[in-house]
């Protein structure tokens, strides 16, 4: 379906910096080096039942 | 749904879908104080079924006509509720409306009281 | 009145029955076109509840034609008799709440009444919520059941159940309202109250996944229609009351939604219950059984919570008691209670020899508190109309 797989943000778990990888990247912070990230909320839609 | 035995039409049970206490309960009361009813009691088989079964034994009426007057009683009581009801509800707003505006005419000319 | 000692328990009863409202005098039970004859020990079994120290006793409501036909009593349903007696006297309505006084029916029909408002009338509620961005601290699906239970103002009347366009939605069924708050980064933490949440005459107007591709000049959104088009609206739909706490936002946190408001009834789930609540309650009904004087009298003022009882004088320094205001009872049975347990058993008088507190079994004060998107009035007179369509449903099944 979608062509493009688009990139997805993430942030740093050691200094909070926002780092955008497509699949096939090292994980690793470019600013610090830091490899834990943690992945940011996107804006896609999700639907709940106001139950 | 009617469950009953054909020669004896003045027995029969009814099964009613998407009804519960509400409507069961009181077309039972309304039943047992129609002389010709002999007796009548309702169950609800399951809990989480939405069906009540109403059981009707009459004097010698077919039991389905003498629900049907249950229901016709019902009816025509809920309408008269309904039109009791609105006017107590317009006779208290008119009277309301009366007294506020006497009220505010009271007070306009007679500054230091209290409102 | 005043007439000391003696008198007979049942005679008191009766003038207590006259002084009570439905109390009948004998010349007129001796009547012969008086439809119930019943002697009077029964006529009150059969109309009052007694609240006895110990039990409530004769509870239950005399229903069966037949139950008196040993007295030759005629017990069964008279139509035009309950025509005339039934009686609604309203003591005072407000925007959200009411009170009136139901006088001559069945409890089973009440009951009725009751049931239906809290779980049958329709009201329109928050069903799907559509969350694009949500960074506050309340988790989505917490978010969403807190934005459900919002009452909206908007007459449920003039919209469909989402079920009668086989769940499609459209402007006959759905209302959308979006949200969109966020709290800048330096100011101070934001409450998110109800009135943030915008109607949104047009439709939603968040793009639905998957359809976002190509060169799709007019991308889908959840819903395709145009409420302006309708003019029936009094007034656009908003959250009832404005100031619900929905939410509250730290420095860069943000709520971006959209929610689709639908008709349902409460037996559903409780967030379409147009009431608050509503309940009824029998009319308490406190009778002094003989005449209660002076010290004993204080001691009765002074024991009622409720100050149900009040003092009146009879002259020559003497005081007696007297019931001012039965309708503030509240049952407690504290009037009746001996202060003393320990001396139970001993010689005299009781409490519950001078005081009976019963119920009337056919009076019911019934108290509405709407959540506000009907007025309390108009609600019960809907709950009214369903009974009568169930009727009307069975009526034609069975024809």
């Amino acid at each position: 379906m979608d062509p493009l797989p688009e990139p997805v943000s993430y942030l740093c778990g050691d200094c909070g910096v926002e780092n955008t990888l497509k699949s096939g990247d090292v994980i690793q912070c470019r600013d610090c080096g830091y490899r834990i990230l943690y992945k940011k909320r996107t804006r896609r839609i999700v639907q709940y039942e106001a139950r | 749904m009617e469950h009953g035995s054909y020669s004896d039409l003045s027995k029969s049970t009814f099964s009613l879908v998407d009804e519960d206490h509400t409507f069961a309960n009181s077309v039972r009361f309304i039943l047992n104080q129609d002389p010709r009813v002999t007796f009548c009691g309702y169950s609800i088989p399951h809990p989480s079924e939405n069906r009540v079964n109403v059981r009707v034994q009459t004097t010698g009426d077919p039991a389905s006509e003498v629900l049907k007057d249950g229901c016709q009683d019902l009816m025509l009581m809920c309408q008269h509720v309904r039109s009791t009801f609105g006017k107590a509800v317009n006779d208290f707003k008119t009277s309301k409306s009366v007294r506020s505006t006497s009220e505010k005419a009271v007070s306009e000319s007679d500054d230091d009281m209290d409102t | 009145m005043s007439s000391s000692g003696d008198e007979s328990m049942a005679s008191e009863i009766d003038e207590q029955e006259q002084n009570g409202g439905r109390g009948i005098p004998d010349y007129i039970m001796n009547l012969e076109d008086v439809p119930s004859t019943l002697p009077t020990h029964l006529e009150l079994q059969k109309t009052r509840v007694f609240c006895n120290l110990d039990a409530p006793q004769h509870t239950d409501t005399i229903q069966y034609s037949g139950a008196y036909a040993a007295l030759g009593v005629d017990n069964s349903v008279r139509l035009d008799n309950f025509y005339q007696n039934f009686k609604v006297e309203v003591k005072r309505i407000t925007d959200e709440e009411m009170e009136f006084d139901m006088i001559g029916i069945d409890p089973a029909v009440a009951n009725a009444f009751r049931r239906i408002l809290i779980a049958e009338v329709p009201t329109m509620a928050i069903e799907r919520v559509y969350i694009a961005n949500n960074t506050s601290l309340v988790q989505d699906e917490v978010l969403s059941h807190r934005l459900g239970l919002i009452p909206i103002d908007a007459d449920p009347k003039l919209f469909e159940y989402p079920d009668d366009a086989g769940g499609e939605n459209n402007e006959k069924n759905t209302i959308v309202f979006k949200q969109h708050v966020r709290c800048e980064k330096g100011q101070p933490r934001l409450t998110v109250k109800s009135d943030t949440l915008k109607w949104l005459p047009n439709g939603s107007e968040l793009i639905a996944e998957g359809t976002k591709s190509a060169a799709d000049p007019a991308p889908k959104t959840f819903t395709t229609f145009n409420q302006k088009s309708l003019p029936k609206f009094s007034k656009d739909p908003a959250p009832y009351n404005l100031d619900v706490i929905v939410a509250k936002l730290g420095p860069g946190q943000e709520i971006e939604l959209e929610a689709h408001a639908v008709k349902g009834i409460g037996k559903t789930h409780a967030k379409w219950s147009p009431v608050a609540t509503a309940w009824y309650r029998m009319l308490p009904e406190v009778v002094l059984t003989k005449d209660v004087k002076d010290e004993l009298a204080e001691e009765l003022v002074s024991k009622c919570p409720a100050k149900v009882f009040d003092i009146e004088d009879i002259g020559r320094g003497r005081k007696k008691a007297v019931v001012k205001n039965a309708r503030a009872c509240t049952l407690c049975r504290e009037c009746i209670r001996e202060a003393d347990e320990g001396e139970e058993g001993g010689e005299g008088e009781k409490w519950t020899d001078r005081v009976s507190l019963r119920r009337v079994k056919d009076h019911f004060i019934f108290t509405i508190e709407s959540t506000g998107a009907i007025p309390p009035d108009v609600l019960f007179t809907e709950a009214v109309k369903i009974l009568e369509d169930k009727c009307e449903r069975v009526i034609t099944e069975l024809s």
